[in-house]
């Protein structure tokens, strides 16, 4: 719980409150939310009018190469969906390859101690080896094709893949395990209803790790080590001297990466776990009688708790 | 009767210790056993094999100049050491992790112990999404667009990359405040500033460590990545110069030596300080 109750001398009830207007206003969280991108633009715009210089990406001439990228009007050889296009291909294959080959590896590190020796010091080697060696690397080797992102793509999202699985089947129930052997259950079934269900949350931090670093190590490798794709285009936009169109590209990842968390990842999570109410509901019943409790205590109190969502953001 | 059973359980209690203890014994072996196995086959396939395999998938034929082994690596590390950059570009790059990381650092932290308001969680709710998603890619090059090769240019992207893994750490930390105890020191009107000095910092000591060690870990990364853009000195300058070369061998070694030194920072240096720092805690240092 957060320090609840800070402040609360100086701050005025809630309701039926005593504030101007003004103060009540910026106190709403969504204000509070809005502000700082607000605050962030405003002091863009007011450096961009002071120029200092004249490679300063001014705001104007970002948008307006954004907004001529969506239209598809576009200097370089390909345009925004068609370079989206090309590496999210990219991120698929390499994704795919590093979720099965890890789910093998990890299952195989989970089961028996011996393969985990094995593999343990290297796995963590790769984890911890930065995604740029990859790319200069995988470069020079490969060229300037598809092989090297893809390459890039998986070394960088195995590890992880590899390390939840192998925390998930650690973690699965082994008196579970135990009652169903000693009343004839079948392995498949064994397998479909125990072992699955056991490490699907493991998989799916696996996923989800595995995508975000993923993509991070391929934009990395388009840029040494290929000729189009996202990465190579911020490239191709920066050896063009063009600072707007660079941070134009930025925006783009970080609403691509944004999308992805909020929209694909959240809304899969919810969907695989539909089946499972008991853990979220457990949690949520915990939080609302503690809601009530710090409520009946100090009812500005209860304004100020995290709300759900953030808990389970990061 | 009993004194006959007790004198037998004596015997066969340690003799089951006995058992055990052996069993124990073996697995270590065992592990050990495979644990050298793994390093004898990744570097074995590494000296003598990848090149052919990566010849095969490629279809070109690769010298050992494109793919040097480890003994190559180790064969020119001295040569390295020898040119007289081995130092400076240490320097360089940790000098560049130190300033960037120690920015990030109180940057985050800043932000971390303000979250303790809720105004200001939603507030920097976005600045940190925005650093965690990011690719350390964007903000290097953003950073060398604006300022060039100024200190701006490096510190920028290393601080955007670790500041919000740092202030995320501890705003998990500000969620697990004992309440009970800021409440108490409110009721006996404890000023703000002791009740932060003496509960709330305390408490997020553990977290600040974490927060540390993660930042470290990707910090020195990106401070590799910033080099390779805009730099002329340090490791990521001197990885980008040959690979440029198609020297591999010195690539290999510039990566290698900086990766392990890192490592060596990261689980040695800085979790001897933590382990020390926490002694007289016994929940964290048995965590």
């Amino acid at each position: 719980m957060t320090a609840v109750t800070e402040k609360v001398p100086e701050r005025p009830p809630v309701k039926g409150t005593e504030d101007s207007g003004l103060l009540r206003f910026v106190k709403k969280p969504i204000v509070a939310r809005l502000l700082f991108p607000t605050l962030v633009i405003a002091l863009w715009v007011f450096v961009d009018s002071l120029e200092i210089s004249r490679v300063f990406p001014a705001p104007d001439r970002v948008l307006g190469f954004m907004w001529d990228e969506l239209r598809l009007e576009t200097l370089a050889r390909t345009n925004l969906y068609e370079t989206l296009g090309i590496s999210l291909l990219r991120l698929f294959a390499g994704f795919a390859v590093s979720m099965v080959v890890g789910t093998a590896i990890g299952l195989g590190m989970g089961l028996s101690k011996s393969v985990d020796a094995f593999f343990h010091d290297w796995v963590m080697a790769i984890l911890a080896m930065p995604a740029l060696v990859w790319a200069l690397f995988l470069g020079l080797v490969f060229g300037f094709g598809s092989t090297g992102p893809v390459l890039a793509t998986i070394l960088a999202g195995i590890p992880f893949v590899i390390i939840n699985v192998r925390e998930g089947v650690r973690n699965t129930p082994r008196e579970l395990f135990d009652m169903a052997s000693a009343f004839d259950v079948p392995r498949n079934r064994m397998t479909r209803h125990l072992l699955i269900p056991s490490l699907m949350p493991f998989m799916f931090a696996a996923a989800r790790y595995g995508f975000s670093v993923g993509w991070k190590g391929l934009v990395l490798a388009e840029v040494f080590a290929s000729d189009r794709g996202m990465g190579w285009m911020i490239k191709f936009w920066y050896d063009a001297h063009r600072s707007f169109a660079v941070v134009g590209y930025a925006f783009f990842f970080v609403i691509f990466a944004f999308f992805l968390e909020k929209f694909v990842f959240d809304k899969l999570y919810a969907r695989a776990f539909k089946w499972r109410p008991a853990v979220g509901a457990i949690e949520l019943v915990e939080e609302e009688i503690q809601e009530s409790f710090i409520d009946a205590l100090d009812p500005e109190g209860a304004q100020t708790l995290p709300d759900r969502d953030r808990l389970g953001d990061n | 009767m009993t004194a006959v059973q007790e004198r037998h359980e004596e015997p066969t209690k340690s003799a089951e210790e006995q058992r055990l203890e052996a069993a124990a014994r073996k697995e270590k072996q065992l592990k050990w056993f495979w644990r050298i196995m793994g390093y004898i086959t990744v570097l074995g396939v590494w000296e003598f094999a990848i090149a052919d395999i990566l010849g095969l998938a490629t279809g070109r034929t690769l010298d050992e100049n494109l793919l040097p082994g480890p003994l190559r690596i180790v064969e020119t590390f001295p040569d390295i050491v020898a040119s007289g950059r081995f130092f400076t570009s240490f320097g360089a790059t940790l000098t560049r992790i130190g300033v960037g990381f120690g920015i990030a650092l109180i940057l985050g932290t800043a932000i971390g112990l303000l979250t303790q308001i809720k105004w200001f969680e939603n507030f920097f709710r976005d600045f940190q999404t925005v650093g965690l998603t990011a690719p350390g890619l964007v903000w290097a090059l953003v950073g060398l667009i604006i300022w060039g090769f100024k200190p701006m240019g490096w510190i920028f992207p290393i601080v955007m990359v670790t500041f919000a893994l740092v202030s995320v750490n501890i705003a998990e930390g500000v969620r697990s405040l004992p309440k009970d105890l800021i409440d108490m020191a409110k009721a006996f009107g404890t000023p703000q500033l002791r009740r932060q000095r003496e509960i709330v910092i305390p408490h997020l000591a553990p977290f600040i460590f974490t927060a540390i060690r993660f930042g470290f870990s990707i910090g020195w990364k990106v401070t590799v990545l910033t080099e390779v853009f805009s730099s002329n000195e340090g490791i990521g300058f001197e990885m980008r110069v040959a690979s440029q070369l198609f020297r591999l061998d010195e690539f290999f070694t510039w990566v290698l030596s900086f990766f392990v030194f890192a490592l060596f920072l990261e689980k040695v240096v800085l979790q001897y300080f933590e382990r020390r720092f926490f002694h007289w805690r016994q929940e964290v240092a048995t965590a």
